[in-house]
């Protein structure tokens, strides 16, 4: 039996005092609208109106929520707080603001700004797509960086974790600002409770312990993220997930591929960031600041005959364990 | 504003300390609550932490930084405790609902203003007499009053309380403007089952308050032996002169417009339960569009 997925609000609806225009995206937590003021102005609205737990049918406007799933839809609710409470404290140019919040139709929205331009990940893929050697300039990386680092900072100086920080929740607004947007505390506390709407991390983005649970979470969880969007960044894909870098770690191996075309102290920093072992990592945000905009002269070191020889061994390799597979795919198929 | 305030409880011979207490305030006023969670129905220990929740979380959303009208804020936050104990009781399909006592204090612009229902008291002394204490609503004290004429009477026996299938009979007091020097109790019946009105004045006047509650305490437990009901004091000294150097002094003064502080912790409304009512959604929203102000300005 699939689940329906609770209809948004049509355009033209009024809630509290904007007017839809149209749904921008819609999660696991809710649906985003593009509205407008009656002076016009143009705000992003989270509704809260979890998918799993809520239904609403075309053209309603609330939302109903099965009896034996209210105390989950509240403890949601919670979390939907949690994450407007930790926004309204800040107020700075890189993390996404939030507005207004108010309670309609049963259920409560959170009013932002509305950005316009198109995430991080927009730009990789676009970027990829080009097939150039580079996918970012390095300039741009450390620019960029620097600015999420600021917005990040600020975060952590509010006793916060972002925790699902990756190309789809960067945004790149048209007159060129980097913004963190989608604040996942709120889905931290109900991955706590157990048994909630989806994986509460990004395979790629996550860093091992966010797969724990454990206590070790800490800024340098978001610092691995951070590591790992840069990696995309570069590499123009995400990395391997934390679980399969436990078993076999392939990072240093497909960084080095970037050796000169990244300088090396770029490379570094990933691997910084990326390490499994939470206290190897920059312990702060500042300490990554202070190594990503150092100045120095970029030194390059191209790969060595014997590096080259391994990186295309490694190839081979991993095409021919593909072509196996496909082969015994086949096999099993046709038996 | 200014007071030294000190709080003790103590869970006597009993199994379970049901006894509830705990202090909030703001720049220019103060919430002082108690609430003794009753025997003979399920998780009295409950009834008198939502009790405590709920007054507190109330206060907080409507001291800003004082309140409109304490009386009026007093009668409506003991009813919100009281449904809320309900709900919990209908959520967890309770075939009898947690029970507890409730008094509770607020004082601001040199005024003090109580309710109460049950047997958990407040006396306020001034110049070591008895100025007031409310009157319990138990049957014995009905009938010490001339209101009843029966003979033999279990002092255990309240006529009202909150969490029952009844609404709450309770009272207010005040408001009475409060001088230099007055010390105001709040207090289980763990207390003054044991010690006299007297004793607990004499006590009360000759000391600072963190000598004074700990030493009552003691004697309560000591004259109540192994089988001791939990003991629970709070006692406040309104516009200290001097600083008493065990006791905890608060000079609200120097807090910020919107600043609170509350020794309550909300462990039952926040985490165990799901609960989220109306008040706390409204108060959630208010908090975080308050928030969203303050930063705002911030930024200009």
């Amino acid at each position: 039996m699939s689940k329906v997925k609770p209809s948004s609000l049509p355009p033209d609806t009024l809630i509290g005092g904007y007017r839809v225009v149209r749904k921008l995206s819609a999660g696991g937590f809710g649906v985003v609208y593009l509205a407008v003021d009656t002076e016009g102005q143009q705000f992003a609205i989270k509704e809260y109106l979890p998918s799993s737990l809520s239904s609403r049918a075309v053209g309603a406007l609330l939302p109903q929520v099965l009896p034996e799933k209210l105390s989950l839809y509240r403890l949601g609710l919670k979390s939907f707080f949690e994450e407007g409470r930790s926004l309204a404290q800040i107020s700075h140019g890189s993390v996404v603001s939030v507005l207004n919040f108010f309670r309609e139709n049963e259920t409560v929205y959170m009013v932002m700004n509305y950005l316009e331009g198109g995430t991080l990940q927009d730009f990789v893929i676009t970027a990829r797509d080009l097939k150039k050697q580079k996918v970012f300039r390095e300039s741009t990386i450390r620019s960029l960086y620097d600015e999420i680092l600021r917005g990040l900072r600020i975060v952590h100086q509010h006793k916060m974790l972002h925790l699902d920080i990756k190309p789809a929740n960067i945004f790149i607004t048209d007159d060129n600002r980097a913004v963190l947007i989608d604040f996942g505390a709120a889905r931290e506390v109900l991955s706590k409770e157990g048994n909630f709407i989806r994986p509460m991390y990004t395979p790629g983005f996550a860093a091992p312990e966010m797969y724990r649970r454990d206590s070790s979470m800490g800024p340098w969880t978001d610092i691995y993220a951070i590591g790992a969007c840069i990696y995309a960044s570069m590499q123009g894909y995400p990395p391997n997930d934390a679980p399969q870098r436990l078993e076999k770690d392939r990072l240093s191996l497909a960084l080095s591929r970037l050796r000169g075309i990244y300088s090396d102290n770029l490379i570094e920093v990933v691997e910084w960031c990326m390490a499994l072992d939470p206290l190897s990592r920059p312990q702060s945000v500042f300490s990554l600041q202070k190594e990503l905009s150092r100045e120095n002269e970029r030194s390059y070191t191209k790969l060595t005959v014997g590096e080259k020889v391994r990186l295309q061994f490694d190839t081979v390799v991993s095409d021919t364990k593909k072509t196996a597979r496909k082969a015994s795919a086949l096999a099993t198929r046709f038996k | 504003m200014k007071f030294s305030v000190f709080q003790l409880s103590r869970i006597g011979g009993r199994q379970n300390n049901e006894d509830r207490m705990g202090y909030c305030y703001t720049r220019e006023s103060g919430l002082f609550v108690l609430a003794d969670g009753m025997g003979g129905h399920p998780q009295g220990e409950v009834a008198a932490q939502l009790a405590l929740e709920t007054v507190s979380a109330l206060y907080q959303k409507e001291a800003k930084p004082i309140l409109r009208d304490p009386a009026q804020f007093l009668s409506n936050a003991l009813l919100a405790a009281h449904l809320q104990i309900n709900r919990y009781a209908t959520r967890k399909a309770m075939l009898d609902t947690p029970r507890t006592t409730l008094v509770a204090a607020v004082v601001q612009g040199n005024s003090a203003t109580c309710v109460h229902c049950g047997d958990s008291r407040l006396y306020l002394v001034r110049e070591g007499q008895l100025l007031m204490r409310t009157r319990d609503h138990s049957f014995i004290e009905q009938r010490n009053a001339g209101l009843t004429r029966i003979e033999h009477l279990n002092r255990n026996i309240l006529f009202s309380c909150l969490g029952s299938t009844a609404k709450p009979v309770f009272d207010l007091t005040g408001p009475i403007k409060l001088m230099q020097g007055d010390k105001l109790l709040l207090c289980s019946d763990g207390l003054w089952g044991s010690l006299s009105d007297d004793e607990i004045v004499l006590q009360l006047a000759g000391k600072p308050v963190s000598d004074a509650v700990p030493d009552m305490v003691e004697s309560a437990l000591r004259v109540a032996g192994d089988t001791s009901d939990n003991v629970t004091v709070l006692a406040i000294e309104w516009e200290t002169p001097d600083i008493f150097e065990s006791s905890q002094v608060i000079i609200a003064d120097s807090m910020l417009d919107g600043e609170f502080a509350s020794t309550i912790q909300t462990g039952l409304l926040d985490t165990k339960t799901d609960d989220l009512d109306e008040a706390s959604i409204e108060r959630s929203i208010a908090e975080i569009n308050e928030a969203i102000r303050r930063s705002g300005t911030k930024k200009v």
